[in-house]
This record gives structure tokens, sequence and C-alpha cells, in this order.
């Protein structure tokens, strides 16, 4: 008999353990997060909560916020992913496709900065407003939270609708092509079976996105009267030295996100929670009339600007402060300040990416791995256990834990980068999720019967399916962490700033042009990023490293 | 001596399992012959490991395959379709077969182009397997098959569909491995195949 060289790792141990070592490590640390809560709180007496009128006011607000920013996220949502999925070839479409999704890392503190030059008091559009409407706006309290939510939602939302649409059976688009449905039967017909599976999951995506919202509550707020749980609690820690406080806080988020998961993952949360960038087009008669075609440009074209004014504005206040933020008062030295704040996202963000990316691709392998359902659920929970515990509660049960040995500002930052790895999970797992699980059976039996295991079915047969969608997870894991504003306000120490602590700072002491310069280099190196990564899974770059073997798996070419 | 010995396989639905038995020698083939869905493809997917039997045994000079993973068998099969890995080149798709990391030396590559050359394939080790035309493909699995020297090979319609020159050149081919020792267990529809390469017929 010919004797075959084993492959390094093909032991199943090798795909099972690792994942499952991961998986158990992340409930532990949520559990022991929350139970350092619990214990600081001695059981907290939940009756507080009533007596409290700011508690109840917090409780309220966050509730109200966060479902009025579903309604209107999905109210602009839905119309805008039934047009891109009615009009499948104007130009640019690609283009707007890419930037719905940066909307899922964009720093929301910077966001906000466009958002106030567009919608602030003496935005664009409110002098509009004021002028030709004699409308009255105020963007600071519910107003601005809730602008801001939908501007970071509703693309996010319209993309996954989308791409559900996108998805319906070839059958079904057939027949309605054939039978000349008109919109609201093809919506009945097509649409709606499509998208009514992912409802559930999408609204409590954002419902969640929205509920432990931090940066842009923060800068928006506008006083008590408009101040969600997450800011409580944060106010709590920092401010009031209020342990108790924040537990009490932190277990009520954590019941209202963990029941609204639990009531949308009962049917079991479909693999499209997220934008795998697979989308095929089609056509209907829907779109197809010159008033139809007219109809859809009038609306989407507002939805671009909706989009765009704000990253404009960015754009436009930031750049003539770009220079003089790097070289201040035409030195010849960079700015301190800047560069220090940029090396320590940086050093923060990578390993979180990096960290994010290693641990979903190994809890993917642990999961097709296991026999045993107790495992896979494992797996799931864990992966998923992020959006159900959110970061800033994780942090404050992690924070109170380490408390006495906090020392040094690195240990809090090793615990920024963990935590925010922790929170890119969710997204970055379900990117890999698709092109992970999609070697088909004939291929996986060949590979069985040649031997090809271990490291070495990941060399050939994942790795090339895997190198750009691994490149955008690291993109997204990253670019997540780079845009935090939640666990770095926590943790981190105000004389040695991340960039969006920076900014914030500079805002808070009103040095305007400094902060719209710090933005949108913070826009400008994720966009950096964003192509350095896209540069690393393209086959432009592993045509240089790899053998001519074998080829990156094409995406398809509007993906 | 391949001996398979009352292998019992029902899919979950199935009412009757099939009851498998039958023994081939080195250098033989035998033809699997019966109508579509009399089980086949579920015996060659027994035999490779891909299916778990409900009981019974596989044995290979005299010891048991069952409890092997496909790795571990001494067997490669051709499907009617779908046997190669379409984002690698022809080289690599049989390069895998002599070496599962892709780790060749000199003579395998120069093992691999005397045998595309030899199946009228020379020059093609470049090209991915959507270059390819049907026939050319089964020639590349066929190739890999032959290069992997395992005793066994496990032929799941592989001449279904072809043109005739191209069926003339595999079954010449596999007519040689046969007369150099390789047990063919060959499950066909069509009568010439099984004229040309089988010794023992087995009706399901």
């Amino acid at each position: 008999m010919n004797l075959r060289p084993s492959a390094p790792f093909s032991r199943p141990g090798w795909r099972l353990w690792p994942g499952l070592a991961i998986a158990g490590a992340l409930v532990v640390l949520a559990m022991a997060g929350l139970g350092a809560l619990v214990w600081e709180a001695s059981l907290p007496d939940m009756n507080e909560l009533w007596r409290s009128r700011y508690l109840r006011t917090v409780v309220a607000f966050t509730v109200w916020q966060a479902f009025l920013s579903v309604v209107l996220s999905l109210l602009v949502a839905i119309p805008v992913a039934r047009i891109l999925a009615r009009q499948s070839g104007f130009p640019g479409r690609v283009v707007l496709l890419r930037l719905m999704e940066l909307s899922l890392v964009l720093p929301s503190i910077v966001a906000v900065s466009g958002l106030v030059s567009v919608y602030g008091r003496q935005g664009w559009l409110t002098g509009f407003a004021n002028d030709w409407l004699g409308a009255s706006w105020n963007l600071y309290g519910i107003n601005g939270i809730v602008l801001a939510h939908v501007f970071f939602n509703a693309p996010l939302a319209a993309r996954i609708l989308l791409q559900a649409i996108e998805s319906a059976p070839t059958s079904q688009l057939r027949v309605a092509a054939q039978l000349g449905l008109g919109r609201w039967w093809y919506w009945r017909a097509v649409e709606w079976p499509a998208v009514k599976p992912i409802m559930p999951g999408l609204a409590a995506l954002v419902f969640t996105l929205c509920f432990t919202s931090f940066a842009i509550v923060m800068t928006l707020g506008g006083g008590p009267a408009a101040t969600t749980i997450e800011v409580a609690i944060y106010q709590s820690l920092r401010f009031e030295f209020d342990a108790g406080q924040a537990a009490l806080l932190a277990m009520v988020q954590l019941a209202i996100c963990g029941f609204l998961w639990w009531l949308a993952a009962r049917d079991g949360l479909t693999a499209s929670l997220l934008p795998d960038r697979q989308v095929a087009s089609h056509r209907s008669k829907a779109g197809s009339s010159f008033w139809a075609r007219s109809g859809d440009a009038a609306a989407l074209g507002l939805f671009v600007l909706f989009l765009v004014t704000p990253l404009i504005a960015i754009l436009l206040r930031g750049l003539p402060g770009i220079g003089s933020a790097f070289f201040p008062e035409g030195s010849f030295s960079v700015n301190p300040a800047l560069l220090d704040a940029t090396l320590r996202s940086l050093a923060i963000a990578l390993p979180a990416g990096l960290m994010s990316v290693s641990a979903s691709l190994l809890i993917l392998a642990c999961g097709t791995a296991a026999f045993q359902p107790a495992i896979t659920r494992l797996t799931n929970v864990a992966a998923y256990l992020p959006l159900m515990v959110p970061p800033l509660v994780l942090g404050t049960g992690l924070f109170l834990l380490f408390r006495p040995n906090l020392g040094s500002s690195s240990e809090g930052l090793i615990l920024v980068t963990l935590i925010n790895a922790m929170m890119a999970l969710p997204f970055v797992l379900q990117m890999l999720r698709g092109p992970m699980g999609n070697l088909d059976s004939a291929s996986r039996q060949q590979a069985d019967q040649l031997g090809v295991l271990g490291w070495y079915r990941w060399r050939w047969l994942h790795w090339p399916r895997m190198r750009r969608p691994l490149a955008l997870a690291m993109a997204y894991g990253t670019g997540l962490s780079l845009g935090d504003f939640g666990v770095i306000a926590l943790f981190g120490s105000p004389g040695q700033p991340t960039l969006p602590v920076l900014l914030y700072q500079q805002l808070g002491s009103y040095r305007i042009d400094a902060a719209a310069a710090t933005g949108l280099w913070l826009v400008l190196l994720l966009l950096m990023l964003f192509s350095l990564f896209n540069w690393l899974g393209s086959p432009l770059f592993n045509a240089g490293l790899a053998s001519k073997s074998s080829r990156t798996v094409p995406e398809p070419e509007h993906a | 001596m391949l001996e398979v010995k009352n292998l019992v396989f029902a899919y979950p639905d199935q009412k009757a399992p099939w009851n498998f038995q039958f023994s081939v020698a080195p250098g033989q083939c035998i033809a699997i012959h019966g109508a579509s869905g009399s089980g086949k493809s579920t015996l060659m997917n027994l035999l490779a490991g891909f299916l778990e039997p409900q009981s019974g045994d596989i044995l290979w000079q005299g010891k048991s395959l069952r409890h092997r993973p496909p790795w571990h068998r001494p067997m490669t099969s051709v499907f009617q379709e779908h046997n190669l890995f379409e984002h690698l080149s022809v080289e690599a798709n049989i390069g895998l077969g002599i070496h599962p990391g892709l780790k060749l030396t000199q003579e395998d590559q120069l093992a691999i182009e005397r045998g595309l050359q030899s199946v009228g394939l020379g020059g093609f080790g470049k090209r991915i397997p959507g270059d390819l035309s049907g026939g050319q493909r089964q020639r590349v699995a066929l190739l890999r098959t032959i290069l992997r020297q395992q005793p066994m090979m496990l032929l799941d319609e592989p001449l279904t569909g072809l043109d005739s020159d191209t069926r003339d050149l595999l079954r010449q081919l596999l007519l040689e491995q046969k007369a150099l020792g390789s047990l063919i267990v060959l499950a066909s529809h069509d009568d010439e195949d099984r004229q040309v390469l089988a010794d023992s017929i087995c009706r399901l």
C-alpha cells in the first residue's frame, strides 16, 4: 500500500479544541464580567429602579429612541433596498453599495461632526429650513440621536434587505417577470417572502446597535433628559463612582437585549444577517418604465444626498486644517499629539482586528468539526455574545473585576484591545461564515480521499476562497476598533488618547477646526486601511506571493 | 483481494436495505450493473468511506477497511463529474494526488508532464478545469488516479457522456492499469464498457 504523508494539524482535535477553548473563554469572560457586577452591587435592589425618577427616565428614553430609530431606519431601508433590487444596472451602484457597507465602521464620533455640519444650528440644511420653510429644528436631544441612528443603520439595513431580496428563488423571479407583476404584487409575491424571515433578526440588530449607542448619545444627547443606559453607566463609573448603579443599569440593559435576541433567535438566526457581498441582479417589470425609473432615481438621489452630505461636510471642514493639524504653526516636526494618538489607535485596532479574525476562524472551524449539538450551540452563543452583552456592560464588569490590578494604562489598553476584538467578533464571524462553509461536498470528498487534510486543506482549498473575505473581515475588525469611543472612554486615560478620544477632547475644548481635521484624518486612515487590506486580499498582491497553482475564487463583478 | 461481506446500508426513508456481497482479485475489473437508484453510487461511496454501513465489512488483503477514514483506504475514485478542484490548475489537481500538500519533487513534476502528454493534454498543465472540455477533465481525473498509485480504482460512470475517441483512449488506459495489477470496481450503464473492461459482473 502506498503510504501517504500525513498533513500537519490533521487530527480532528486541531479543528475542535482551539475554537472550543476560545468560545469557552468568551463565555467565561462574559460571565466573569457580569458576576463581578452582581458581586459589586451585592444583588442590586430592583425596586430602586422604580423609585429613582432618573433611572426610570433613562430606561424609558433608551427604549423609546431605539424603537424610533428601528422604525425610521426600516422605513428608509425597505424602499431603498427595493429600488436597488429593481435598478441593478445604473452607474455608481457598486460604489453606493460599498458606501452603505462602510457605515458599519465609520467612527460614530466623526460622523456626528458631519451631521452637525449639515443639520446643526449653523448647518447647511438648518439654514435652508429656517430661511425657506420657517421651520425650527434642534439637532440636540432625541432629534439628533434618532437622525444619527438612521444615518448609520438605514444603509446597513438596506444592504442586508437587498441581499435577502436578491436571494429570492430564481424560479419565482422568472414567473414574476413573465407575469409582468406590478410593484405591489411584486412586493407581495417575491420581495416580502424573501425579507420576512430576516426581519426579526434585522430589527433586533438595529435595536441593539441603537440601544447600546454611546458616542452618538454622548455628543448629541443634550442633557439628562436624553441619556441612554450606556451613557448613564459611563457617568456612574467615571464621575459618580457608583458601581451599584452601574451594575443595576448594566443588568437592565442585558435583560432587555438578551430578551430581544432570544425572541429574534427563537426560530434560528439566518446566516444572511450581514451582507456577504455575493449579490446577484435580476430584472422585473416593476422598475422598467420611464416613470418608474424616474421615481426610483429621485428617491435614490435623496438617499444618496442623506448619506453623502455629512461625508462631504467632514471633508470640507477638515481639509483646510489638516496641514496645520500635522505641522502646527509652520513647524517641520509632526504634531506629537496627533502622531501618538494615531499610533495608539493603530496599536489597539490592528491586534483587535487580528484577534477577531483569528477567533472567528477557529470558532467556525470548531462549529463545523463538532458532532455534538451542545458544542455547536456553545460556539453560536459565544459568537453572538457581544451582541447580547453590550461591550460597555462587559467592560464595566471586567473593570470592576480587575479594578485593583488595573494599575498602568497599558493594562487598560490591553483590555480595550480584547473587548474591541470581542465587539467585532459577531460582524467578522458573519462575514467569514459563508466563504468558510462554501466548500462543496464533492470537493470535500475528493480532499478526504486524497488526504488533503489539516494545514494542507486550509492552504490549497480554503485559502484561495478565503483570502479576499479574510482581508475584508480584517478591514472591518480593525475599522470597528479604530473608531471605538465606548470602551476606550471607560478604560483609556485622558492623557493618552486614541484618535476618537482626541477628537472628543478637541470638541469639548471648542477647538472645532482641530477636531474637524482629526475627524478627517480618522476617516482617511480608515480608508487607507481598507485600501491596504483590499490590496492584500486582491489577486494582484497574491500573484506575487503564491505559486501559480491556484487562483483566487472570483467574486461576481458587482460584489 | 477485495472482499465485500454482507455490507448493509439504507437511507433513513428507505424500507428495504441494500445488502452487497462480492469479491475481486487484483488485476481484475468487476462491473456493477443496475438501474438508476439500484445502489451503484451508494456502493461506491461505502467502499470509499464516504458513507458508513450499518453492518458488514470490507476487507482488503484480509484486513478490514470498515473503520478506516477515506484517506487511509487504498483506493481512488473517479465520478462522472466534479472530480477536480475548480480553482486549482491541472498540474495542482494531479499533484495533490501525489502529495496532499503539493510538495512535489522534480521526478513528480516530470511524471505529471509525461502523464499529461500520454493522455493528449501536453501543455495543459497551467490551465484550470473551467477551461477544459468534459473529456479533458476526465482524462485529468484519471491521470491523477493513476499517478496516485493506489491498488484500487472506483469508477462511477467515468466514461458517460464522452465522445468516442476519448472513451477509447480512457478504456485503453484502464486496460493498461488492469494489466499492471490495479483492481477496478466499475459502475456503468454502458454495455460496451462492461464488455471491454469487466472480468465479472455484479447485478444490483
